[in-house]
């Protein structure tokens, strides 16, 4: 093959400009592909040289995706609640027990709230690192035993990846916040938080799937909550 | 006495023990009262009312209880006020979102107590529902010539917007007089302009907003607008160019009726319709075949050339006898071209009187001895046949055509008619073909032949036989004499040519060729015989 593309250039002129055209064309999807690479490693390895977006703009990206696990998780207890508690009002003196209970929220606006945003951050980064596993192991269960329809199915595996996902941003903004002196660097000790939870980490697996997405719904909106004062306290000029 | 005192003491005492027992009927422990429902307006605080049962008659009171998610502890209302009557209002402190709780209502009266249903709100959340957005205004901006609505408005009150805690949206709804209105969603905090506004309408703007998926509040109290009719300012405007179009518009319009013919012409040009000369239309449509055939060919004086053809038929053979039948077929054709049919002379031009025909040479064949100025011209379109040297069969007493000659002289002797097919066949003379040899015809000599003409001296003299040209008439045209004898011809041949010579330069330019038989002249001034006579 190679041998008829030389003589073909060495016959003509014309085959010898065709030649060099197609060299050229392959050198620069190859160049591309490597910049593109280039580009994808260096965030990638150097957190500290991702410096394409701006805190605001990071944060705007994080709440997003928050709002929207959330809207997901609301839309999948509303369709349990009506295929699997059709009685409505059940009373139920036993209060649902989430897991993450312990977990020291503020929940309103001025008691137990004058809440610094070291402990702000850790509380996101805790209440997002609780839910990775139970969330993994719902969707499986649902998948395993076709509790859901399809529908139900898809969305169970979209929030176990939307978690995960926001999971990572969220400590993406945490170590711009860090790079930027906005808070101190303890707050990077918590990139893994599976120590702190080692003790009650298996007390979200005896949940019933009715608790556990209603103690996710709730979750998710807390810590779309959180976020918000988190943006509106650190940057409050881009629309608070 | 006494037992009448005693009787009154029973007696009322029986009243009163009546009376307790009549109100004891009436009176009954409270009912149950319903919690109807919770409103949270900001997310900071809520209000729960609810609905007494009845009451038995006597006062109750009516306390609220609940329970808050993860403790046991029983708190009652902390504020029985200031949201009114059978209400209780929830101040920050006791506020939790996220956080489930129970309550429950009690009525108190002097025979007991009552509760009521167990009431949950699982979030606080749930129940948010805020105010109104106040002071909504709507402004009219009537700048440039697109007029819009400046909506404005402020957020409903005690809503916290700044700290984040909140994220409120607000619908904005634009009703055009009885059309379906149309729902905006303004992403500022105060302002937004509705700019599809027509003029002259009248627009209904109403406001309610949200906090963070919450239900959404009321809606506002409704502004109505009438945007000004901005036409009517300029109407004189329209009007003045109206009138300025429809002026020149109206001037074209009278032209082009008043010139409509021109117009019509110069938009349609007639297309000419195709003309013969000479041919007319009328004539051609009306008319009949031979007048058609007339006008058509009339101006073409054609000689009608069947009769030509006939004659030529007719006269194929000038002899009788089969012996001058030739038999190479080239030389028969070439007799028949040379044989001239009925009524023709070579004399063409034998206009006049009689003393000058009798100058001229005839060589007439053919029936008609008449040589009318008539037929001078069929006479001449005939002998344009003769192309051939001279063979004039039978024409001749003592004709010896050269034939091979090229120049071709015609010999043109009038002979006293022995055989003539016509009342004038005294004219004409004819003489026996010997024998054609070649190009040459050798004619008998006739006995009879009183023209005294030297045969043999013809004969002899095949290769040089002139006529005596009389006149040159023009450059065409040439009149020949008729030869008195033979010697004489023959001896006044050079004579004559150079007579024939003077006549040519003298007669060159001259018309007049009415005598004797019209010859073309030749360079040298002898004359061609070669004919080409002309349609005169």
């Amino acid at each position: 093959m190679q041998q008829n593309i030389y003589c073909s250039c060495s016959r003509c002129p014309f085959g010898a400009l065709v030649c060099a055209v197609w060299v050229g064309m392959v050198c620069l999807v190859f160049c591309s592909r490597l910049s593109g690479m280039k580009a994808a490693s260096i965030c990638g390895n150097a957190q500290a040289e991702c410096h394409f977006l701006s805190l605001a703009n990071l944060f705007d990206r994080v709440i997003q995706h928050s709002a929207r696990m959330h809207g997901i998780s609301n839309d999948l207890h509303s369709e349990f609640e009506l295929y699997f508690l059709p009685s409505k009002n059940q009373v139920s003196r036993v209060g649902r027990n989430c897991h993450t209970s312990n977990i020291l929220t503020p929940n309103g606006k001025e008691n137990r709230f004058p809440v610094t945003d070291p402990e702000l951050t850790e509380v996101i980064m805790k209440l997002l690192a609780a839910w990775r596993d139970p969330l993994w192991h719902f969707h499986q269960s649902v998948a395993r035993n076709h509790r859901f329809n399809g529908y139900g199915s898809n969305k169970s595996l979209e929030m176990s990846d939307m978690a995960h996902e926001l999971r990572k941003g969220v400590q993406k903004v945490v170590e711009k916040m860090q790079t930027l002196g906005v808070i101190s660097n303890s707050v990077g000790g918590l990139a893994s938080p599976e120590a702190l939870l080692a003790a009650d980490g298996s007390g979200w697996r005896f949940m019933k799937d009715s608790d556990l997405l209603y103690c996710f719904r709730r979750d998710s909106n807390k810590i779309q909550n959180y976020l918000k004062i988190l943006k509106c306290r650190i940057v409050p000029e881009h629309g608070c | 006495m006494l037992r009448a005192r005693m009787r009154r003491r029973l007696g009322l005492a029986v009243l009163l023990m009546l009376s307790a027992a009549l109100r004891c009927r009436s009176a009954s422990p409270p009912g149950k009262p319903v919690l109807i429902g919770c409103r949270s307006p900001e997310k900071e605080t809520f209000t729960c009312w609810w609905e007494p049962g009845f009451n038995g008659g006597l006062p109750t009171r009516h306390r609220l209880f609940y329970e808050k998610e993860g403790s046991e502890e029983v708190h009652e209302c902390p504020d029985y006020w200031s949201a009114g009557k059978n209400s209780c209002f929830f101040g920050k402190e006791q506020t939790s979102i996220w956080v489930e709780y129970s309550l429950t209502v009690v009525a108190f009266n002097a025979l007991g107590n009552t509760s009521s249903d167990l009431f949950k709100i699982d979030d606080v959340m749930k129940i948010v529902k805020p105010y109104t957005p106040e002071n909504v205004t709507v402004l009219v901006n009537d700048t440039a010539n697109t007029p819009y609505l400046c909506v404005s408005w402020n957020h409903p009150p005690k809503v916290d917007t700044k700290s984040g805690w909140t994220t409120i949206k607000y619908e904005l709804r634009v009703q055009k007089e009885d059309n379906k209105p149309e729902i905006f969603h303004p992403n500022k905090k105060n302002s937004f302009k509705v700019y599809n506004v027509d003029p002259g309408a009248t627009y209904t703007v109403d406001m309610r907003c949200q906090l963070d998926q919450s239900s959404w509040s009321e809606w506002s109290t409704a502004s109505v607008v009438k945007i000004p009719n901005y036409f009517q300012n300029e109407k004189p405007f329209w009007i003045l160019v109206s009138i300025f179009s429809v002026i020149p518009l109206l001037a074209t319009i009278c032209i082009v009726v008043l010139k409509r013919k021109f117009v019509k012409q110069w938009l349609l040009p007639p297309v000419p319709g195709p003309k013969i000369r000479g041919v007319d239309v009328q004539l051609l449509k009306s008319g009949r075949a031979e007048d058609v055939i007339n006008a058509l060919i009339g101006n073409q004086n054609f000689p009608p050339a069947a009769a030509w053809m006939d004659q030529t038929e007719e006269y194929l053979l000038v002899s009788d006898s089969n012996d001058w039948l030739l038999t190479d077929p080239y030389i028969s054709q070439k007799k028949k071209s040379l044989v001239i049919p009925a009524g023709v002379q070579l004399e063409i031009q034998c206009r006049t009187s009689a003393p000058a025909q009798s100058d001229c040479e005839n060589a007439e064949v053919g029936k008609d001895g008449k040589v009318e100025p008539d037929h001078l011209a069929q006479t001449k379109e005939s002998v344009l046949n003769v192309a051939a040297p001279s063979v004039s069969s039978g024409s001749k007493e003592a004709a010896s055509g050269n034939a091979a000659g090229p120049t071709g002289y015609v010999d043109i002797q009038q002979h006293k008619g022995t055989q003539g097919a016509g009342p004038n066949a005294a004219q004409w003379d004819y003489s026996w073909v010997k024998e054609v040899n070649g190009e040459t015809i050798f004619i008998l000599k006739n006995e009879d032949a009183a023209a005294g003409l030297d045969v043999p001296g013809w004969e002899e003299n095949t290769a040089a036989d002139y006529s005596r040209v009389k006149e040159v008439n023009g450059d065409d045209v040439v009149l020949l004499q008729k030869h008195d004898s033979a010697d004489s011809s023959c001896k006044k041949k050079e004579d004559r040519s150079a007579e024939w010579t003077n006549q040519k330069a003298k007669s060159r330019h001259g018309s007049d060729c009415g005598k004797g038989a019209c010859l073309q002249i030749a360079g040298n001034g002898y004359v061609d015989s070669v004919p080409r006579f002309y349609v005169e």
